[in-house]
């Protein structure tokens, strides 16, 4: 299939030959339905929590290549966060890995307008800068904004449009009555307008919770392509509802050309429709459909094989829900919504938080994507949880009768009784910083309207509404967000890593600080890992003679288990044979870990602090002149303490003048690196 | 043969390769190697005819070649007369001066930091301040001006005093951008002496030699004559017998200066042996035992270009901090035209106690850019793991240009030393991942995050 008509081979070659419009106008003119492959990503974070680990991937970039998809979306949304924590991934390397691998098929990203690849607003050159980076490995960047405040999107739409590749701006979608045909077409027009026309972009209507019913959607597309004809429409649809595969065939009917898939064993509830399935049901109903259904079905095959090591990421809740379509969570934060109310002992308020949701929509109206569902989500948490602590289910009930009736009335809170009233008052009292925010504008207007003023009395209290004429903003957040100074930034990256880092490292600082020094880290000491087996890298080697086989650098290497130790003095004694040779690694047991922890490392950052710059005996406390005790006054320079390693002395200065508030250590007391010696305050406190 | 070895010692390969070894005592230093009592107790007690002291601790000590000889055993080395002149740097100095051999300027007899400051003064900034019982660099201290003399005249002073139990310092003008040039010499009891030319030791760290080179790509052979011949007189004027070194410090106008004799074997007679074809210990084994030099100057041949490269436990990273541990992994080198030397193996513990030198490599070839690649290849061959070494380092000083071109001097290292250690660590990857494997496969789960 990949080697007759549009897009035929080699599309990546295509697509910067060609450019993006040439490349769109082909798409355009054939008629073909295309696919968009959502497994590695939007499946895997919706119904896997994204862990799946980069050798399962790579078995399947091969069988992607040949399918015929149009893309496959490898990169972006919470994965990328997810790849540094957990997975110990880096993004650029799995994002060139299935560039490098993939000729033949697109790969694509999800970009969070402002958000990027983040939780937070990153300013303008941040924006520019990240997405610059990774231009080269992606092809397709989708973008949607949570509140489709399409400004928003404009740093991302000039690099993506410049930089040669697609850009795929993106509507939020939902169901309510003022998600209309006319409401989405503004928002369309504004899309067309910022990127110059129709011709270089494909438009996505972003159905990331799965609510649309067939006929809305037909509706909808039908509405846009009236306006827009020569539009590339794309349907991103999840499960969550049961209604996807015919809501995908009614958009197909209405012209929308790409598709969003999953491989049929990927199928769950959170995620996309099976490939298969979809193809079939599209072809019987007349439409062309490009997909080698027999490479389909090798690809769904291979991740039989793989998926059972992913089943403790799945969801606590299992089924499809049809009630997705009035509380609206989306697919990619209805899993770990559950697991956090499993982790944090609610499990059995689920119902209620999501029927808590469905109200919240109605109050305050913008979209359940991210940011939207994180603040959506951990609002009516923590409404559900303080209202069941103080009158238990009835107490709940009694919120929900109360909200029916002001919404029967027309949100007026005249028609509720002053005790019910003065419960809405408290109602968002626990409002988070990010839902104040929110509010006062900072993500940018709100998509219908700021919501009525109980709510920002209930939100901010005392002086609401001082804080709504002083700190409300009408205009674009984004403008008013100070550039980052860059080179600042890099500075603390790198002394908080001690070494010089590299650009395509301070991207992954840049998004996530902590979790790209962490990983980092990893790095340093574990190395590259990803070229282990799932199984391997979940579990490790169970029984002595296990082995498993790694290639590194073109070649091949072993590791092999011979015993693992009992647990002596906290410590496990791994005996592995590694290339053959055997090597026995000591590995401490979690409680001597922590009981290591007590030893204290100087904070680098903290000039008081006095780390042991080698591994030795402390063997002066002070120096050649005076020995030193703390409360002692020490000059800058001046010898604190010295060190003895295989005969040679290390001097350990004051990096200050000022006062030694304490001593850590005892003469003749063997210190490793990096120990805290001691602690030097300034003078006279 | 009898090695004495003291308790962290006693698994060290030294002691697995001997016929017979003796326990010295504990493990610091002073209670076992550079105890005189216990070590010649040992050789006594085991029967031995003669001591071999290597380098390093009692090599250069006039006292225990006295004892040694005193117990009736022949101490293989100079005569304590001979090692006390020429030990003492201050007495050195005298008796070269007065053989007709250049040396530094410097002063002997330091009592205070204000004479320190009047020479500097006087013979112009940078100074250095040394042992007077040293060796191997230890206690050197360079002085840029005289606002560093109070605090560096203290520090050589601590070192001299721990490492040689004697706290006396000299002070010499430090020759900038000088190049460390020494000769190889071979004297009999009978009054012959010869030399075998000159070895290059200008890459140093801390004052300590880390690649040594034969011959020098300095020296013109009018030169080379010129010092051999000054270097044979003087060994014969003082009545050396035995191998010896005489240390130059060659400034950038090709003048001279002496530095110190070494009274015993260096580390770095490899390779002088590698191009002159001469064993130079079975020759010191020889001499001791009476038998006279067959040889005569004209008979010495120099071929070829030979290098040596000094592994040493230490991390370049990190100023060259001693680096202690289990050697978890060795991979030697082997093939033609290199040799090395070590005492190290797989699974042996570093000690912490003693010099940080674990082995030496050495190539030759017909010229030096031969000896270099040679070496170049051997260096990639060799690993050691679980301890930080010098080897990731001496590759890139093989690599870097500015020593392909023979342009080096003793601040090499030194001015070099951002890009010297610009290198992957050198821990490989397969093993890296194998502790995480480790790990893992001991939780029965990952408890990194995933």
């Amino acid at each position: 299939m990949t080697d007759k008509g549009f897009p035929g081979g080699g599309m990546r070659i295509g697509l910067s030959k060609k450019g993006a419009k040439k490349f769109l106008k082909g798409l355009r003119e054939g008629k073909e339905i295309l696919y968009t492959n959502t497994g590695p990503r939007d499946t895997g974070q919706s119904d896997y929590k994204n862990r799946f680990t980069l050798s399962d991937m790579s078995r399947l970039v091969p069988l992607y290549n040949e399918s015929g998809y149009f893309s496959v979306e490898v990169h972006g949304g919470a994965r990328f966060h997810q790849d540094l924590l957990n997975n110990k991934i880096n993004p650029f390397e799995e994002a060139r890995m299935w560039a490098g691998r993939m000729p033949d098929v697109l790969t694509q990203t999800l970009i969070r307008s402002t958000n990027v690849w983040g939780y937070r607003m990153y300013p303008r050159n941040v924006v520019r800068h990240a997405v610059r980076a990774f231009l080269p490995a992606i092809d397709v960047w989708r973008c949607f904004d949570f509140l489709n405040y399409i400004p928003n999107m404009a740093p991302i739409a000039e690099e993506v449009l410049s930089g040669g590749k697609i850009f795929e701006p993106a509507i939020s979608f939902t169901e309510s009555p003022e998600c209309s045909d006319p409401y989405y077409l503004r928002v369309v027009r504004e899309i067309v307008e910022m990127c110059g026309g129709t011709a270089g972009i494909i438009l996505c209507i972003k159905d990331m919770a799965g609510v649309g019913s067939p006929a809305r959607i037909r509706r909808l597309i039908e509405a846009i392509l009236q306006k827009h004809p020569d539009l590339v429409i794309q349907y991103h649809r999840h499960a969550t509802d049961g209604l996807a595969i015919p809501a995908m065939a009614a958009a197909a009917g209405a012209g929308a050309r790409l598709f969003d898939v999953t491989d049929d064993a990927f199928s769950r509830f959170y995620g996309h429709v099976p490939v298969r399935p979809l193809t079939r049901y599209l072809r019987e109903l007349g439409f062309p459909v490009r997909l080698d259904m027999s490479r389909a079905s090798e690809a769904s095959d291979v991740v039989r094989g793989f998926i059972r090591h992913y089943e403790k990421f799945e969801s606590q809740y299992k089924g499809f829900s049809h009630d997705v379509t009035e509380h609206r969570m989306p697919g990619g934060a209805f899993p770990s919504s559950f697991e956090q109310a499993e982790k944090g002992g609610f499990l059995e308020l689920m119902p209620d938080i999501l029927k808590g949701m469905s109200y919240g929509n109605r109050i305050i109206k913008y979209f359940d994507v991210t940011p939207g569902s994180q603040i959506t989500w951990t609002t009516w948490a923590g409404i559900l949880q303080r209202l069941h602590k103080e009158g238990g289910s009835p107490n709940v009930r009694r919120l929900f009768l109360i909200l029916d009736r002001y919404f029967q009335s027309g949100e007026r809170l005249e028609a509720l009784s002053q005790a019910d009233e003065h419960l809405l008052h408290r109602l968002y009292s626990g409002a988070t910083d990010d839902l104040k925010n929110l509010l006062l504008g900072r993500y940018g207007p709100l998509p219908f309207g700021w919501p009525k003023d109980w709510v920002y009395r209930s939100a901010f209290g005392e002086g609401w509404e001082e804080r709504v004429k002083n700190e409300r903003i009408e205009s674009s957040p984004l403008a008013r967000l100070p550039d980052d100074d860059l080179e600042k930034s890099r500075k603390a990256m790198e002394e908080e890593l001690g070494r010089p880092a590299s650009d395509e490292e301070f991207i992954l600082y840049l998004m996530h600080p902590k979790a790209a020094v962490d990983f980092l880290r990893f790095r340093k000491d574990y190395g590259d890992t990803t070229a282990l087996p799932t199984s391997v890298w979940f579990r490790g080697l169970r029984r002595p003679g296990d082995s498993v086989s790694i290639p590194l650098d073109g070649k091949p290497h072993e590791i092999k288990l011979v015993s693992i130790g009992e647990g002596v003095g906290g410590v496990k004694q791994v005996v592995l044979s590694v290339d053959n040779i055997m090597h026995v690694f000591p590995v401490e047991l979690p409680e001597a870990a922590l009981a290591r922890k007590a030893v204290r490392k100087a904070n680098p950052a903290a000039k008081g602090e006095l780390g042991a710059p080698v591994t030795g005996t402390v063997w002066r406390i002070g120096g050649k002149d005076r020995l030193l005790k703390a409360g002692d006054r020490v000059k800058r320079g001046e010898e604190v303490m010295n060190i003895e390693v295989m005969k040679t002395e290390n001097a350990v200065k004051s990096p200050i003048a000022g006062v030694i508030r304490e001593i850590c250590v005892k003469a003749n007391e063997g210190v490793e690196e990096g120990q805290l010696l001691a602690v030097i305050g300034p003078a006279g406190e | 043969m009898v090695v004495g070895y003291s308790d962290c010692d006693a698994l060290s390969l030294h002691v697995k390769l001997a016929d017979e070894a003796v326990r010295l005592g504990p493990s610091p230093a002073t209670m076992s190697y550079l105890d005189i009592e216990a070590v010649l107790r040992a050789a006594k007690d085991s029967g031995c005819d003669a001591v071999f002291p290597g380098y390093g601790f009692l090599a250069e000590n006039p006292d225990f070649a006295e004892a040694v000889e005193r117990e009736g055993m022949i101490f293989i080395g100079p005569s304590a007369r001979v090692m006390r002149i020429l030990g003492d740097k201050i007495s050195a100095r005298k008796a070269l001066s007065a053989s007709g051999v250049p040396v530094t300027p410097g002063i002997t007899d330091v009592e205070d930091a204000e004479q320190v400051i009047k020479f500097g003064d006087r013979i112009g900034w940078p100074v250095i301040i040394k042992a007077t019982a040293g060796g191997g660099g230890k206690g050197m201290q360079k002085v840029s001006s005289p606002y560093e003399v109070e605090e560096k005249l203290e520090a050589a002073r601590s070192v001299a005093e721990k490492a040689f139990g004697k706290g006396t310092v000299f002070v010499e003008k430090f020759i900038e951008g000088g190049r460390h040039i020494e000769f190889q010499f071979l004297a009999d009891r009978y009054g012959r002496v010869i030399h075998l030319g000159e070895r290059e030791c200008s890459i140093q760290r801390h004052h300590q030699k880390l690649v040594e080179e034969a011959p020098s790509s300095l020296l013109a052979p009018e030169v080379r004559r010129k010092m051999g011949a000054v270097v044979v007189k003087a060994m014969k004027d003082i009545g050396y017998e035995t191998a010896g070194t005489l240390e130059f410090l060659v400034d950038r106008d090709g003048k001279f200066y002496a530095l110190e004799v070494n009274t015993r074997i260096q580390v770095e007679h490899t390779v002088t042996e590698m191009i002159s074809g001469f064993d130079i210990i079975r020759k010191m084994f020889k001499i001791a035992a009476g038998e006279r030099l067959s040889l005569s100057q004209e008979d010495v041949f120099l071929r070829g270009h030979a290098i040596q490269c000094r592994i040493n436990a230490e991390d370049p990273k990190n100023g060259f901090a001693p680096s202690f541990g289990r050697i978890s992994f060795l991979r030697q080198i082997s093939g033609p035209f290199v040799r090395t030397e070590s005492g190290i193996y797989q699974g042996w513990q570093v000690p912490p106690f003693y010099d940080s030198l674990l082995a030496k490599i050495c190539s030759v070839g017909k010229d030096r850019s031969t000896a270099i690649e040679r070496m170049r290849r051997a260096l990639r061959e060799y690993e050691i793991w679980g301890v930080k070494t010098t080897i990731p380092l001496l590759r890139r000083i093989m690599d870097h240009p500015g020593f392909i071109k023979g342009e080096i001097h003793t601040g090499f290292i030194e001015e070099n030393i951002a890009g010297l250690i610009e290198y992957a660590e050198a821990e490989e990857e397969i093993f890296k991942i194998a502790r995480f494997v480790a790990e893992v496969s001991a939780f029965g789960r990952n408890v990194h995050g995933a």
